[in-house]
């Protein structure tokens, strides 16, 4: 049987972004690599950014301000911090399934199955709920005019 | 009769022919069907009457062999354990089982799965040679030892789970989720004592790390074995042996076979007399 | 040994968490308590003089460069099977880390001197 290659048939990165018809947990591992590598690279230029110019002097640290300012770059401030609440609540979700502790027993499997991710789905569906709170109570913190 | 009413359903099949150009190609066919085919009924129908070139993989025909896995729909299921009419569409479109190779047609290569699969050593592994050697009684388990990894030991190796998970995707060197949550089941198995050894071997660098909790291989496992739980549990192994927590439990001991005897029970007064 | 490394991934995500929450909702507070706009060039000197706010800056560039790169770590090696390709991708990373956090510490530390 090894006469002839087979043909290659993974996914590759498609298959971490298509979540396509499963469930709810894992559009959540989507979102959560996605908010991740998000924050990765706001980090880096918000870094940038702040080490330069506290080096400078006043004026040039005024005009960065008034460009940071700038509303559409407030809804971008606003995307990071909803990405932030995303990460770190889903993570603490992450932390405590990931070493199984709230996850449940191994059970006999019956018909129809239930696995332990569904089964402690109420958490999962808390949490998102917390995170939809906090992401609301942010939006109106922004658009009063906070940031 | 409504039962016997049947209806024409499109079979979209992905076929692969290496002899013969070697492209993938959608292929339909009109398949008539009726309330209680199957998937693996429809392309019996297909090989039988319609293109008998068409290759896939069929056995027990009732969901306990695994060799009928692939993608319906873009899910990955077993056809003989999937109702044609759960779908509620008039087409279908089937392919193989994605990140495994493939042979021809909707038939894949499960080597790469089968060889992660003997990486992590999946039998019972214990110090005392002589009694493995040379066995001289079974090993004693009661019931709860039993109950805490029973569930993993209904895995068919049918590969449903190696299709669902996005780790297994892009990452060739990823063990996947059968060969860890079976690496589990060894480990949780109070009979075995390689809990050690197993753990340096997925303790590396495209091993159980890698997962990501997506869960995808728990929701798409016929046999509801949950290899995300085994997989968790693992990772909790992993973690207490390296905080330094240690679990002081000895291996199943060997129980000799009881001595007593049972008490004879009388044979039972036939139920039918004879005639006198 | 990388499930210590892994551990350290989480207990720094805690970190990050708890960190970065008392920066926003500090930096956010001043706004409200001290009618200052926190962004204006004079908090940012008082915020540069203050040791405090010079430790916080430090601990918190250090616990995100390292959960944040071996996350990304993670997501590379899921992509790329060859082992030196993953052993150049590690070294890269750390030479990245060790220069960020580099640079992001000599900043307070020099602002806080001068």
């Amino acid at each position: 049987m090894r006469q002839r290659e087979h043909r290659q048939n993974y996914l590759g990165a498609r298959g971490w972004v298509w979540a396509g018809r499963y469930q709810m947990e894992r559009h959540l591992y989507v979102l959560h690599r996605v908010t991740g590598l998000g924050l990765l690279l706001f980090g880096i230029i918000h870094l940038i950014i702040t080490t330069f110019f506290r080096m400078g002097d006043k004026d040039t640290w005024e005009s960065a301000i008034s460009v940071v300012h700038n509303p559409v770059l407030k809804v971008g401030a606003y995307l990071v911090v909803a990405a932030f609440i995303f990460h770190a609540l889903n993570g603490l979700r992450l932390i405590l399934q990931e070493f199984g502790f709230a996850l449940g027993r191994p059970i006999p499997p019956i018909y129809p199955y239930k696995d332990a991710l569904r089964k402690k789905r109420r958490l999962a569906v808390i949490l998102i709920a917390v995170i939809a709170i906090l992401a609301v109570v942010f939006l109106y913190d922004f658009a009063a005019g906070g940031g | 009769m409504a039962e016997r009413d049947t209806k024409q359903i499109t079979f979209r099949l992905q076929r692969y022919d290496p002899e013969q150009g070697g492209i993938l190609q959608l292929q339909e066919f009109m398949v008539p069907t009726s309330r209680g085919m199957t998937v693996l009924d429809g392309l019996i129908y297909v090989k039988e009457n319609l293109d008998s070139t068409l290759a896939f993989r069929t056995s027990c025909r009732m969901g306990i062999c695994g060799s009928c896995g692939m993608l319906v729909n873009s899910y990955p299921h077993l056809a003989c354990h999937t109702q044609i009419e759960e779908f509620h569409s008039d087409v279908l479109t089937i392919k193989p089982l994605s990140n495994l190779p493939i042979i021809k047609d909707l038939v894949v290569d499960l080597t790469p799965m089968f060889d992660h699969h003997r990486s992590i050593r999946p039998y019972i592994l214990r110090h005392d040679a002589q009694e493995i050697e040379n066995p001289t009684a079974e090993f004693g388990q009661t019931p709860q030892e039993l109950s805490d990894f029973l569930q993993f030991t209904y895995c068919m190796k049918c590969g449903i789970c190696v299709a669902a998970c996005p780790t297994s995707a892009s990452d060739k060197l990823f063990l996947g989720p059968e060969a860890l949550a079976q690496c589990y089941r060894y480990c949780a198995d109070s009979r075995d004592d390689g809990q050690q050894e197993r753990l340096r071997l997925v303790d590396t660098e495209h091993g159980v790390w890698h997962c990501h909790l997506a869960g995808a291989c728990s929701e798409a496992c016929p046999k509801g074995l949950d290899p995300a739980l085994a997989i968790q549990l693992l990772k909790r192994r992993l973690a207490s042996q390296a905080l330094g927590f240690r679990r002081k439990q000895l291996p199943s001991p060997v129980v000799s076979p009881p001595t007593e005897q049972k008490p004879k029970v009388p044979y039972p007064e036939f139920t039918v007399k004879a005639k006198e | 040994m990388r499930t210590r490394f892994h551990l350290i991934h989480i207990v720094t995500g805690v970190l990050i968490a708890v960190f970065l929450s008392i920066h926003i909702v500090r930096l956010h507070l001043d706004d409200i308590l001290d009618s200052n706009d926190p962004n204006s060039w004079e908090s940012m000197i008082h915020r540069a003089t203050d040791g405090m706010w010079a430790a916080l800056y430090i601990a918190l560039l250090a616990v995100a460069l390292y959960h944040a790169l071996y996350g990304l770590r993670g997501i590379i090696l899921e992509l790329t099977p060859s082992a030196r390709a993953g052993r150049v991708t590690t070294w890269c990373l750390v030479a990245i880390g060790i220069a960020a956090f580099g640079w992001g510490t000599y900043v307070p530390i020099h602002l806080l001197s001068s």
